[in-house]
């Protein structure tokens, strides 16, 4: 589903130059349920940009559902972002001046074609509905809590139907209880199909998934298949 | 997208509600100068309806000079039309063309009545001023003996007081009979709106009205214009002989209209360049605070012309509102005919201004999208 070659990531400005990221190979294959652990600053972030075509890698290619991106120019990328990934942050980034339906609504509104106002109406609803959150449409982020908000992110992140969800730290600003709820989520995502890579600083989530990847200085440093404790 | 658009704009409502009134007040103020505007262009593309060139106005005073004024101003006539450099000579008024005095009267004919400037000139005027008749013909020395008044209407007039009907023959305000309709008149210049006029035989006995319209012959040079101010001097002592020449006279009044329209149109620039920079400012401003936004968006699949579009499409929503609430201001000045202009006048002028706002918010829009186009997603991911 993923495929990394040879990525090389240097972040230059005018006066440093950052190594980021340095000879990452990685394949994630569909249905897989991955977490990427490390220090601060070892390039996790990073390597989940490169992944969702956020970001292009200073060297090294990157295979998205067996398509080589590195030719790519802007409206391919944005097509793939579109109809392929789904991302999830840990500051939920959501629009404050929307409403949580319509803020579930935008990735349907930059696909052209299919999905006209009502029918878009209709996905995004039952996007909420697959996270709890459909007595909550009308409300605005502002009136939502931490947890509340990030199941309306994973809502928009889920609402395109993305074969791919990138989770950079989901449950880094949520409490334990509210961190568990949205693994909760995520696991019966990964179950209907999903490929998930997940960053997280947080162990007995990355032991909840089926394989955790180790990042250190921008080197990949650990790849491990975790037991499944559950399904 | 666009109901997107609207509801993104309609929510932050609030937020806006400064920008959509800098943007409904720059159209009401062009609103009000493109209606002078095109008031005034309208006007201009209308006929004069006589030629002023090589014609000169010899204002003549006689001061102390208290006895026979009519057969003095009757020799001066005579004496003008006898130098071979003119071409035709005419006693009038001293509302003559493109002077600054007016004289106006009301008229009537049965139920009907109308304001129209009143003319007093003599028989040579329409010769003089080479003004087309389109009906009947201009009034000669001999008709003054008959029961009525002969009097010369303009088309304006004739439609005021007789609609569709032939105004030949008719009888205006009891003494007066119409012999000759000419088209246009418009005795303050081109700026001027076409209005209704009346010109009426001038009595040659009298003391007044002693305006000398003289058309001389192309390529006469002030040398003459001096030998007659000291002839006509010379014949009248004690009388103060003074020349315009229409050319000169129609600048002047040229000068009373334009003058206010470009003080209008400096005075609304820089409003609008104000506005416009204002409007920059605040985007640019509101671009940088919503790099988070930005970059979300690249991420759910807008592309960088998407993310461009899309801020330009929130001005011109923006804009929309704006321009909803002016044109429910503006259609008041048609529908309660405020000034007694034309409906196309304002009609044209909203259109216009409607085209400036949209195109100047879509400059100030312009390059502010450009930069948040370029803003690299992960960026402004990573900044919040
Ligand atoms: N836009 C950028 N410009 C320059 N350097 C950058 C940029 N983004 C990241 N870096 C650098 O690249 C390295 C990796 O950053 P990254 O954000 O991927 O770390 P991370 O593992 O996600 O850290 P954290 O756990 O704190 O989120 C860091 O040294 C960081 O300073
Ligand atoms: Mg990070």
């Amino acid at each position: 589903m993923i495929t990394l070659k040879n990525i090389e990531k240097v972040y230059r400005t005018t006066r440093i130059e950052t190594l980021a990221l340095t000879n990452i190979n990685l394949s994630i294959a569909p249905g897989e349920f991955i977490s990427i652990m490390g220090p601060s600053g070892c390039g996790k972030s990073t390597l989940l940009n490169l992944m969702g075509l956020l970001d292009e890698p200073s060297a090294g290619q990157v295979q998205i559902g067996g398509e080589v991106v590195t030719q790519y120019r802007d409206r391919e990328l944005a097509r793939l972002r579109n109809r392929k990934i789904g991302f999830i942050f840990q500051s939920f980034h959501l629009i404050n001046d929307l409403s949580v339906i319509d803020n579930v609504e935008i990735p349907l509104l930059y696909r052209k074609g299919d999905a006209v106002g009502a029918s878009r109406r209709e996905m995004a609803r039952e996007a909420l509905e697959k996270v709890g959150l459909s007595n909550r449409m009308k409300h605005f982020p502002g009136q939502l809590s931490g947890g509340q908000k990030q199941r309306v992110a994973i809502a928009r992140a889920i609402v395109g139907r993305p074969d791919i969800i990138l989770a950079d730290e989901p449950t880094g600003n949520l409490d334990s209880a509210m961190g568990n709820e949205i693994m909760n989520i995520l696991q019966q995502l990964n179950a209907g199909g999903a490929t998930i890579v997940m960053v997280t600083h947080d162990e007995t989530m990355a032991k909840q998934t089926h394989r955790l990847i180790r990042l250190f200085d921008g080197a990949l440093v650990g790849d491990s298949v975790l037991a499944r404790t559950d399904d | 997208m666009i109901s997107h658009l609207f509801k993104l704009i309609w929510n932050k409502k609030k937020a806006h509600a400064l920008l959509i009134i800098e943007i409904w007040a720059s159209f009401m103020v062009l609103f009000g100068l493109l209606s002078l505007i095109v008031f005034n262009i309208r006007n201009y593309s209308q006929p004069l309806g006589f030629t002023y060139e090589n014609v000169w106005a010899i204002g003549l005073q006689s001061n102390q000079d208290t006895v026979g004024i009519p057969q003095k101003a009757q020799r001066i006539f005579q004496r003008l039309k006898a130098y071979p450099e003119v071409a035709s000579v005419s006693r009038a008024s001293n509302n003559f063309p493109f002077s600054s005095s007016n004289m106006n009267t009301r008229v009537d004919h049965e139920k009907r009545h109308t304001m129209v400037e009143y003319y007093i000139v003599d028989a040579h005027f329409s010769n003089t001023l080479e003004m087309p008749l389109v009906a009947g013909r201009w009034y000669r020395g001999a008709d003054s003996v008959g029961k009525f008044k002969p009097i010369v209407i303009n088309q304006k007039a004739s439609e005021e007081l007789f609609e569709n009907e032939n105004p030949l023959g008719k009888i205006i305000s009891k003494d007066k009979q119409v012999i000759g309709v000419v088209g246009n008149f418009k005795g303050k210049g081109e700026f001027m709106s076409n209005q209704p006029a009346l010109f009426e035989q001038l009595d040659e006995n009298n003391d007044w009205n002693k305006t000398m319209l003289v058309r001389v012959k192309p390529g006469t040079d002030a040398m003459f214009e001096a030998k007659v101010v000291k002839d006509l001097s010379a014949m009248q002592a004690g009388w103060s002989v003074e020349v315009d020449h229409l050319t000169d006279s129609r600048k002047t009044q040229h000068n009373l209209t334009l003058v206010p329209v470009i003080i209008a149109l400096i005075v609304s620039g820089f409003l609008l360049v104000n506005v416009a920079l204002g409007l920059f400012g605040i985007l640019n401003l509101s671009i940088a605070r919503r790099r988070g936004e930005i970059g979300l968006r690249r991420a759910l699949g807008a592309t960088g012309r998407g993310i461009s579009t899309q801020f330009i499409g929130e001005i011109w929503v923006l804009a929309t509102f704006a321009l909803l609430i002016g044109l429910l201001f503006a259609v008041q000045f048609p529908l309660l005919d405020v000034f007694d202009l034309q409906r196309g006048i304002y009609v044209t002028a909203m259109l216009i201004a409607v085209g400036i706002i949209y195109g100047i918010v879509t400059l100030c829009a312009l390059f502010p999208s450009r930069q948040a186009a370029m803003i690299q997603p992960a960026v402004a991911l990573h900044e919040e």
